[in-house]
This record gives C-alpha cells, structure tokens and sequence, in this order.
C-alpha cells in the first residue's frame, strides 16, 4: 500500500481536509475520555477508598459506594456469557453444518437481524413478560431445591427482577451476536480441511472438534470478547430487570444493579458530589471496556502469530 | 517406527501402516460414532435453545404491538391517563420526530468525519493512523452510557447548552463514528489496486485518483456502513437518556428538548397504568421495524454490490 498512499503524500487541498477530520476525530476521542476523566476527579482525589467499597450508596448526601455495581456487573455479564458461548457455538455449529443449505442464508439473515434489535427491546420483553413468570412460576421451583437460601436468597427479598433474571436476558441479548459472527468464522474453515479429515475416517464430531473449531478460533475469540463487551456495557435492559438496589448481592434472586444501569438510573436526580461520584463509576467501566478490548487484541494478535509459525 | 522404516519392502510398510490405521479405526469406531452423534444432537438441541426464546419475543412484540399501531400513535402526544379515563395514552408523534431529529443530526455530525477518517486511515500506513485505527477500534466497543455521560460533561456542564436534541445528537453521532470509520477503512482497502495503478498509469494525480476512483468504487461498502451505523444509533437509549431532556411537544428543533423512542419505552415501561404499558409494545414493534428495515437495506447494498463486482 505504500507506494499508493496517494492522499497522504501529495500536499494538496484534499489531504488537508481528510488530516482536519482525524484531528476532529482524535479531539473527540481525547475529550471523550478527558472530560469524564476531569468531572470524576473530585471523587477520585476524596473518596476514592469510599468508591471501591461496599458501603452503599446514599444520595443524596454520601457515601457512594461502588462494589455493589461493581460485583452486579461482573456478575449478570459472566453469567450472560457462559450461556451464550455455550448455547451460542452449538446453534453456530447446528447452522453451518446440519441444516439444510436452503435455510441456511434466511437462518443466517434472521440471525443477523435478530443481533441488531435494540436492547431496550430485550429489556422491555424482560420486564413486563419474564419477570412476572419468573416470580410466578420459576422462583418458587427454584426456592425448592437444597440449599436454596444459600445460592438464591431470602424468598421475601424476591419479587421478579434480579440479578439472575439480568443475567439470562443478557445473555438471550448477546446470543444472536455471538451466533452471526462465530456462524461467519465457522463457516469460512476451508473445505479442504475438512474433507481431507472426513476421507481419514474422522467422525463429524472428531473433524468439528479437531479441525473446525482450532481453525476458526482466533474468530471465536473475537465473537466472545464482541459479546462480553455488549454484556458489562449494557445498560437499560439491565435498569429494568436487575431491580435496582445498590447492594452487594450474591445471591442470585435477589435483586441487585450494574455500573451502567446505576448511572442510568441515578443521574437524573443526582447533584454535585454523586454526579462526580456517577462520573468516577463511568471511569472504572470506560476501564473495563478498554482492558477488554486490550485484552482481546493481544490475544488475537498471540494466536495469529501462533499460526503463523506453524 | 524404526524397524519399520529399515524394512526393504515400501510397500509392505505402507500395507502395514494401513492396517494399524484400520484395526485402530475398527476397534475405535463404534465409541467415535456415539460421542459424535450424542454431541451433534447437543448442537441440535442448543439450536432449539436459541430459537425459542428469541421467537417468543418476537411473537410477543408482534401480538402484542400491532393492534397499538394506530393512526393515534402517529399523530398525537402524549397524555397522562387519569382515573376517569385510564385508556387515554394520546399517542408517540413527539418520541417518533424526536427519533427522526436526532439520527439525522447525528448522521450530518458523524458521516462526514467518519468517511474521511476511514479513507486516510486506509491510504495511509504512518504512526498517526495506526494510533487512530487503535482508538476507533476501542471505541467502537466502549459502552453507550459514556457517550451520554460525555454529552452531559462537556456540552450541558462545560458549554452550558442544556437538555436538547443537539446534546444527544452529539452522543449518538459519538457512537456512529467508529463504526463509520471501521466500515469504510474495510470498503476502501477492499478496492483493487489494479484500479489504483490504471488511475495512477493514466497521469492523474494520487488525490484525484482517491476521490473519482478510490471512493466512488468503495460508495456501496461506504453507505452500507453508514446504514449500519444509523440502525444501531436509533435504538440506543443509554446516550441520549442523560442528555435529551424529554419533552411532550412535536418539535424537531435542536435546541428544544425532544423525546425519543426508545426513551419513552424506558420511561412508560415503568408506568403504573395497564394502557401506557401497552402502548410501549406499539413503540417497541416500531423501532424493531425501523431496524430491520434499516439492515435488510444494508444487506441487499451490499449484496448488489457483489453482483456488480462479480
């Protein structure tokens, strides 16, 4: 590419234009984090210790306690992607290899369509129809296994919206996108691959196993990192099913919060300290999001150089 | 293995290797056969997981919104229904023009920024684009809430605007940035360079090349990426949340404050009356539909464009 790094190269009116729009896009990007970075700082300078810690949140008068988000996030986001990568590789597996070559496009199409539903959607569907089931049907046969009290919680602290019900539409949520990116990794493993396995007497499971998926894995890395990103970030379906109560909560029935959804749901009310403090919880997700995607990168990077070698 | 290889015969080994093949194959095949049939029946049966929930929801938005879809939830705002005439929701005009007002502010914000940034990021390979590609890339999977609690910090605390449609406008086109800056660095890195070089041979100059060439063959990855983009932008509720203040007039002005679909989802999911309740299945199935038909018009620009390519 180099030699036709045109735009770059020639001093004309034009690549002016495209430099004055990356210096627009770097400010933007440096204000992004600069000024939630400065509005926080107050909380960061004072209260710091009282921010990563479980005492609570009382507005409007402090303290402003953050474990309890920080743990909900943590929380309802893993669970989410446990199921999702588990459910979500079979169907991508199920759709490349066994259903029939017709349906497949319209599968994958609806699939596609499905991971661009907006989340509020999701989280409306959760409240107003799978909270009241769960409340009236699933938490009561869940409350009569062993040991309920200690995995599920106090039964008169429950009343539909939890932690775990968060969890499972987050996860239903992040599902068609992990589907529709690790369908398209899937099923680009080239064919010869895959025939040359077949033709050694290898089972269909043994050549899905051993050839299909260490092919497609750097692309299967990308498709969970994409969906736990989405999950921790995912704030209104989140404000609506979690519950919202600012409580360090592991039991799951319980209702609890997430860093985003507790922005979302605190900032209209909040005044000088706790906007600072809202602030200061949008740092340490804007830091979860970015080791996230670090992480992914480096990742991403180890296993292409991994494979370059062999 | 050593014996082997000293024997004089080739083909005797070669016999002798196809038979261990074959008594390993034999002795192991009944047991490979059930593993690969019990696990591609679990994919089956994680493909059905998938399905159900995710057709129920959509069923349940369908039964559930169509019959809301009146020429009253088009044409009116907004009413607080009261004991005496608890069915009387008015309709969403306000929350669909506000929807309409703020993606076309953000996509006049964020397109043409984006397409630039994305065309010099592809033409280019300097230490700026790469750090400019790194920041997009890390942006486009940062959680929306930020971009509202930026909107907030910068243009409503610093530049003293206000709740208005411009503040969210900003958030969303935020949002979009990123992805318009992926989707066209991909587009234009996919144009041949034989296009390039013929430009190039014919005694055009490298900027003219990148912009009656370059760009025009890279126009349908281009808009494809745009529709994208807007298609995520306009069922966001976290950006705008903070930021758009929610007003029950008609108005499209960026300075007024506006309400938007999503957010008058979020706001009446919560109601206290059955009817506003189920009004918002009418504002979900809208939005859906508005995304759906957003991405199915990405698909078949893109899909159009291999044609033509092919």
């Amino acid at each position: 590419m180099a030699e036709f790094s045109s735009a770059t190269t020639s001093r004309s009116w034009y690549h002016y234009l495209l430099l004055t729009a990356c210096v627009l896009f770097g400010a933007v990007s440096v204000g992004f984090v600069g000024s939630i970075i400065q509005k926080s700082l107050p909380t960061w300078l004072h209260h710091s210790t009282t921010l990563i810690g479980g005492g609570g949140w009382q507005s409007p008068s402090g303290p402003f306690g953050g474990l309890a988000m920080i743990v909900g996030t943590l929380e309802t986001s893993l669970i989410a992607l446990v199921i999702a990568v588990v459910i979500g590789l079979g169907t991508a597996i199920s759709i490349v290899f066994f259903i029939p070559r017709r349906l497949r496009n319209i599968v994958a199409t609806f699939v596609e369509l499905l991971a661009a539903v907006p989340s509020i959607v999701y989280g409306l569907w959760g409240f107003l129809v799978l909270a009241p089931f769960m409340y009236s049907t699933i938490d009561p046969w869940l409350n009569s296994w062993p040991f309920a009290r200690e995995i599920w919680g106090d039964p008169s602290q429950q009343y539909g919206p939890s932690l775990f019900l968060a969890a499972i539409v987050l996860g239903v949520m992040i599902l068609p996108t992990f589907v529709a990116i690790s369908r398209e990794v899937i099923s680009v493993v080239p064919d010869d691959l895959i025939e040359a396995s077949l033709s050694l007497g290898a089972t269909r499971w043994q050549v899905i196993r051993k050839v299909v998926l260490p092919t497609a894995r750097i692309g299967l890395f990308g498709a969970t990192f994409l969906a736990l990103a989405r999950a921790t970030g995912e704030t209104v379906a989140v404000a609506l099913i979690a519950g919202g109560v600012a409580k360090v909560q592991w039991h799951m029935l319980n209702p609890g919060t997430s860093i985003a959804s507790w922005i979302a749901t605190e900032f209209g009310e909040a005044q000088g300290n706790e906007v600072s403090a809202l602030m200061a919880l949008g740092v340490l997700l804007m830091l979860l999001s970015f080791s996230l995607s670090l992480v992914s990168r480096w990742l991403v990077s180890r296993q292409r150089k991994l494979l370059a070698r062999v | 293995m050593n014996d082997l290889t000293e024997l004089d015969e080739p083909i005797e080994i070669a016999q002798t290797m196809r038979d261990e093949i074959r008594r390993v194959s034999n002795a192991t095949r009944a047991r490979r056969l059930m593993v690969s049939r019990v696990m591609t029946t679990l994919c089956a049966v994680t493909l059905a997981v998938t399905a159900v929930p995710l057709a129920l929801l959509l069923y349940q938005l369908i039964k559930r919104g169509a019959p809301e879809l009146t020429w009253t939830f088009f044409t009116k705002v907004p009413e607080t229904p009261s004991l005496i005439a608890p069915n009387a929701t008015g309709g969403l005009s306000n929350a669909i023009l506000g929807s309409i007002a703020l993606n076309v502010y953000a996509s006049i914000l964020a397109i043409p920024i984006g397409v630039l940034v994305g065309v010099y990021l592809a033409e280019s390979m300097n230490k700026f684009a790469a750090t400019l590609r790194v920041i997009a890339q890390t942006m486009a999977g940062a959680p929306s809430i930020l971009m509202g609690l930026f909107a907030f910090s910068f243009l409503l605390q610093d530049l003293h605007i206000g709740f208005s449609a411009i503040a969210g406008s900003f958030a969303l086109a935020v949002l979009m940035l990123p992805v318009i800056i992926i989707a066209t660095e991909i587009a234009v890195l996919n144009v041949p360079n034989t296009l390039r070089e013929a430009g190039l041979a014919l005694g055009a100059k490298p900027h003219k090349v990148s912009m009656r060439v370059v760009i025009p063959s890279a126009l349908t990855g281009i808009v494809t990426g745009c529709i994208l983009a807007i298609s995520r932008a306009i069922g966001e509720t976290a950006p705008v949340l903070l930021v758009i203040g929610g007003g029950y007039l008609n108005t499209w002005k960026p300075l007024s404050p506006v309400s938007a679909l999503p957010l008058s989802i979020y706001e009446n999911a919560k109601s206290e009356w059955p009817s506003q309740r189920a009004q918002v299945w009418g504002a979900a199935l809208l939005l859906v539909i508005f995304v759906f038909i957003l991405s199915l018009t990405a698909r078949i620009w893109a899909s159009r464009k291999q044609k033509v390519s092919n």
